[in-house]
């Protein structure tokens, strides 16, 4: 990329953005409560807090409406002034002990935001008050902490400090990490298709998130005899506490599979991971590969006419643009001009990102990485390059970009209604066919 | 209740304060209004609660961000603001071919606060966004929204402006909505005002008399701006509608128009004592133009305090000839109904502005409600009030704002035929009877999502009538889902649950 005239000012507040791809550590803490089945969250916080994310995460993450626990069903201590002053600790007493007599849940999370960490409310020592009477546990994710992606990490860290217990280990027993709830749009759909793929290679496999007993999916973390971190960064540290406090080794798969190719290597690698029969995976693999191929001869009139050697350009979390850079690349014969990482990283994961993204590539052309979380941004990068193609998020769909064809991929995305889509796995990479194709789609 | 509006202060009073309002109360309209009139209406503390807003996260980050030509500037860590993510596309849907400028930019940014910012401060970095602001989009107005953190910490906002505003071309507008402020979202309505009418009015240059101020929230759509522009044209008129999808100049000459009128008197409120305090434009709370008998009621106001009313009950004929015809088709199909002649009961979440405008609708055009939910109730609809009750009769009143317990427990006590949710209500739609939404959002432009006017009356009726065709999916979601709450809530003898009777 040239000079841009953003070079001439000292960033001297680089987070200072134009809307930010996610919302803050409540709202990851509150959306990973929501996907936990069965888990009510409690609010320990303003009363916008719960109302804001309904715009902010559920909506903002594929149009999803919040479920029984969501958005004004959440109980929430609705902290106003006195309770600045005088503290919020009574007020909170009162609603857990209101929210266990009016609300059925199997899990209560009291996730607690910026008011009572300022103010010092000890919210630890009220929940305990209540350990005897329901399962309950304290989420402390001041929204001042991090974003959405750090607030699945606190949810994960509460489960892991105050819930879990250890167990035998059950053998071929996977846990399924890293793929935050609304965060990453397609998640329902990914975990799915994630399990049912490896349980037909022989594997137990707990997506915890979204499964049917929540409570019961978290208290089975500790069986596993392996995890498995779907993301080049988030969840690691859930993964690295789960080794210490269980001895339950871990395995980061950076990104998610796309289409045969990945989904393919991704499953002979679980499968060496678990010893597991190479036959096993074979017979998946074989039935499975061909199934896609087959189907994607459908594709082939409107690729070739209507998308053929596509420049494209990405704008994703990290895992979602490794996982659609190299499906587009590799398979699809696209040309990857650009990939935009807007989940905001850690520094020290983004060399790995960078190179996941640009190596192993079929295509000559290698993508231009960015990463950046502000919108004001992409849109100036997004102006030096011409497309054919744009994955991005719904911020993008009505930015001037010439003649690309646009589809929403990552959060947000409120062009959408994203429940069992996802671009995950053999379907996946069909799915992502479908949707693409669509855009472009007239008389040929 | 002081009517004057202190613009020396850096914010309103709370609605606490300015007109007594509670958002909790179960009781008999006529109740409400007597002991609102006794000075006995207090706010009573719930022992369980739901989220529902505060008065940054319930209005103003959705929609200050459509200003156009402006610049929003949360003042708090992220999540405060996530809210505003469908900014570029909100107003996407409304064609071109319906008034929508084809390019279209919003712009919004956050100050991100983080744990260091809440240990020393963030005065500087507000001041950074400000100038960055201005850099980027070279608006003619900032608007810098507070935030429970900034407040907490103390943060000197009016300060921070004082100091910035000689340095940049834009005006800045500080919003004080503390999220923690107020109990009463509609608090943030008025702190938006507040600042509206303090740094963004201009004194007016001239009179439009053919100008007339609306302030329209979203939940009123497209279709009823089309509709109010075309009312108005028609006695010689112009809405200046704000503050969603307003150029910052439309605030600019809010103190030129011949009067404030009102779509939501709640939310108008302020802004209409201000500017007829500050530069004598004339303005009226009731009726709002909703139903065919408010809307003619709305266009005799406008009328009688601009000197129009012979134009206007030429155009009240004219209308009527046109859509009496077919609100009577409405009314009758609705009578059809239950063929022993008994109205249908309707039960809606309405705002306060809604309880007043929605509900002699609602008999108008041949149903009853015998029950209504009301976000907060206050002194400044008191009047109004007791003018419903006389129209239509005593009814029993639930305030609470977004409660979805409360909600669902007087759905399924009361078993109204149908309920008209906001849509997110929880389990309150699971049922065996009629289920559909009180208003599109989004500035939805279809005509089926009208509601203002004559045009919107007949649209709203019709969709009412239509979710009497056919219950399949409240009933297939009750059968096959969960209910969230438990037969102890539901035995429960009112829909509240206070701290008195918790203890």
């Amino acid at each position: 990329m040239t000079a841009t005239a953003t070079a001439e000012v000292i960033d001297l507040y680089p987070e200072v953005a134009e809307a930010p791809r996610y919302s803050c550590a409540l709202g990851g803490a509150y959306v990973a409560a929501l996907a936990a089945y069965g888990t009510a969250p409690i609010l320990h916080s303003g009363a916008g807090c719960g109302i804001g994310q309904q715009f902010g995460q559920n909506y903002a993450g594929g149009q999803n409406a919040a479920g029984n626990y969501g958005n004004t069903s959440t109980p929430c201590s609705c902290l106003v002034e006195e309770h600045v002053v005088f503290g919020g600790e009574e007020k909170l007493r009162s609603l857990i002990d209101s929210t266990l007599k009016i609300v059925k849940a199997d899990l209560y999370a009291v996730i607690s935001g910026c008011i009572p960490s300022l103010i010092g409310d000890d919210v630890d020592a009220v929940v305990k008050e209540f350990r005897d009477k329901a399962s309950i546990i304290h989420v402390k994710t001041a929204g001042f902490l991090g974003n959405s992606y750090t607030g699945y990490e606190h949810f994960l860290d509460a489960v892991i400090e105050q819930l879990l217990e250890p167990l035998p280990k059950e053998k071929k027993l996977v846990n399924i990490l890293g793929l935050v709830p609304s965060q990453h749009l397609h998640w329902k759909g990914s975990l799915r298709v994630i399990k049912s793929l490896l349980e037909r290679a022989g594997v137990k496999v707990n997506i915890v998130f979204s499964e049917k007993d929540g409570l019961g999916a978290l208290k089975r973390i500790p069986a596993a005899e392996l995890n498995l971190v779907f993301s080049p960064w988030v969840g690691i540290k859930a993964a690295e506490k789960l080794k210490e406090k269980f001895d339950t080794p871990f395995e980061v798969i950076p990104f998610v599979p796309v289409g045969p190719r990945d989904t393919t290597s991704f499953l002979y690698q679980v499968g060496k991971l678990l010893n597991l029969p190479k036959k096993n995976i074979d017979r998946v693999v074989k039935e499975e590969e061909w199934w896609a191929y087959r189907s994607a001869e459908y594709f082939g009139d409107i690729l070739v006419i209507g998308l053929p050697h596509a420049f494209f350009g990405v704008i994703a979390d990290s895992g979602t643009a490794i996982g659609l850079t190299r499906y587009g690349s590799n398979e699809l014969g696209w040309l990857p001009e650009l990939v935009i990482v807007s989940d905001n990283p850690p520094e020290e994961s983004r060399d790995e990102i960078r190179r996941l993204l640009t190596e192993g590539l079929a295509s000559v052309v290698k993508p231009k990485v960015f990463f950046e979380t502000d919108s004001h941004k992409i849109k100036l990068i997004l102006q030096k390059h011409s497309l054919q193609l744009l994955l991005g998020s719904s911020l993008e769909k009505f930015l001037p970009k010439g003649e690309a064809v646009f589809l929403s991929v990552s959060f947000p995305s409120y062009d959408r209604l994203i429940i069992d889509r996802t671009y995950a796995g053999y379907r996946g990479g069909v799915a992502l066919m479908e949707d693409v194709a669509s855009q472009y789609a007239g008389p040929l | 209740m002081s009517d004057r509006i202190d613009l020396k202060t850096s914010s309103c009073p709370n609605r606490e304060q300015r007109a007594n309002g509670v958002n909790v109360y179960y009781g008999k309209a006529s109740e409400i209004i007597r002991d609102a009139r006794a000075g006995s209406l207090q706010h009573q503390e719930r022992a369980f609660q739901q989220t529902s807003g505060c008065i940054l996260n319930f209005y103003l980050t959705v929609r200050i961000s459509t200003i156009r030509d402006a610049v929003m500037i949360v003042h708090a860590p992220v999540g405060c603001s996530s809210s505003a993510l469908g900014y570029r596309e909100l107003f996407q849907a409304v064609p071109t071919s319906l008034g929508r400028p084809e390019n279209l930019e919003f712009h919004w940014m956050t100050t991100n606060l983080n744990e260091r910012d809440v240990v020393y401060g963030a005065a500087d970095k507000l001041k950074y966004a400000i100038h960055e602001a201005e850099r980027r989009y070279k608006p003619k107005a900032i608007f810098i929204l507070a935030s429970c953190t900034s407040g907490v910490i103390g943060e000197d906002i009016d300060g921070v402006v004082a100091e910035t505003q000689p340095e940049v071309n834009a005006t800045i507008v500080p919003v004080h909505c503390e999220g923690s402020k107020s109990r009463l979202v509609q608090t943030g309505y008025d702190a938006f005002w507040h600042g509206v009418v303090k740094y963004l009015v201009k004194p007016p240059e001239k009179k439009q008399h053919d100008l007339v101020n609306i302030a329209s929230m979203l939940s009123y759509t497209w279709q009823d701006r089309i509709e109010i522009t075309r009312l108005l044209n028609k006695i010689g008129m112009r809405p200046n509608f704000i503050p969603e999808f307003a150029t910052v100049e439309q605030f600019e000459i809010l103190g030129e128009a011949a009067v404030t009128a009102p779509i939501c008197p709640t939310y108008t409120d302020y802004l209409s004592r201000g500017l007829e305090q500050e530069y004598g434009v004339p303005y009226f709370l009731y009726p709002s133009p909703i139903g065919i008998a408010h809307t003619d009621e709305w266009l005799r106001e406008i009328g009688r305090i601009t000197g129009r009313e012979k134009i206007v009950e030429k155009v009240i004929a004219e209308e009527h000839d046109e859509w009496l015809p077919q609100l009577e088709a409405i009314q009758k199909e609705f009578r059809s109904i239950n063929p022993d002649g008994e109205l249908l009961d309707v039960l809606g979440s309405l705002g306060q502005g809604r309880l007043l405008t929605q509900t002699p609708f609602f008999h108008e055009i041949g149903v009853k409600a015998t029950a209504a939910i009301c976000q907060d109730f206050d002194n400044l609809v008191l009047e109004e009030t007791e003018k419903l009750v006389e129209e239509v009769g005593d009814f029993d009143l639930l305030v609470n704002t977004f409660q979805a317990a409360e909600v669902a427990h007087i759905a399924k006590t009361r078993n109204p035929d149908i309920i008209l949710t906001c849509p997110f209500q929880g389990s309150a739609y699971k049922r065996e009877k009629g289920m559909t939404r009180i208003h599109a959002l989004r500035g939805d432009p279809r005509d089926w999502s009208g509601q203002a006017g004559y045009k919107g009356a007949i649209a709203c009726g019709n969709l009412l009538l239509q979710s009497t065709r056919n219950q399949s999916f409240q009933q297939t979601m009750l059968a096959n889902t969960e209910d969230t709450y438990t037969e102890w809530w539901y035995q429960q003898p009112k829909p509240l649950y206070l701290k008195e009777e918790a203890a």
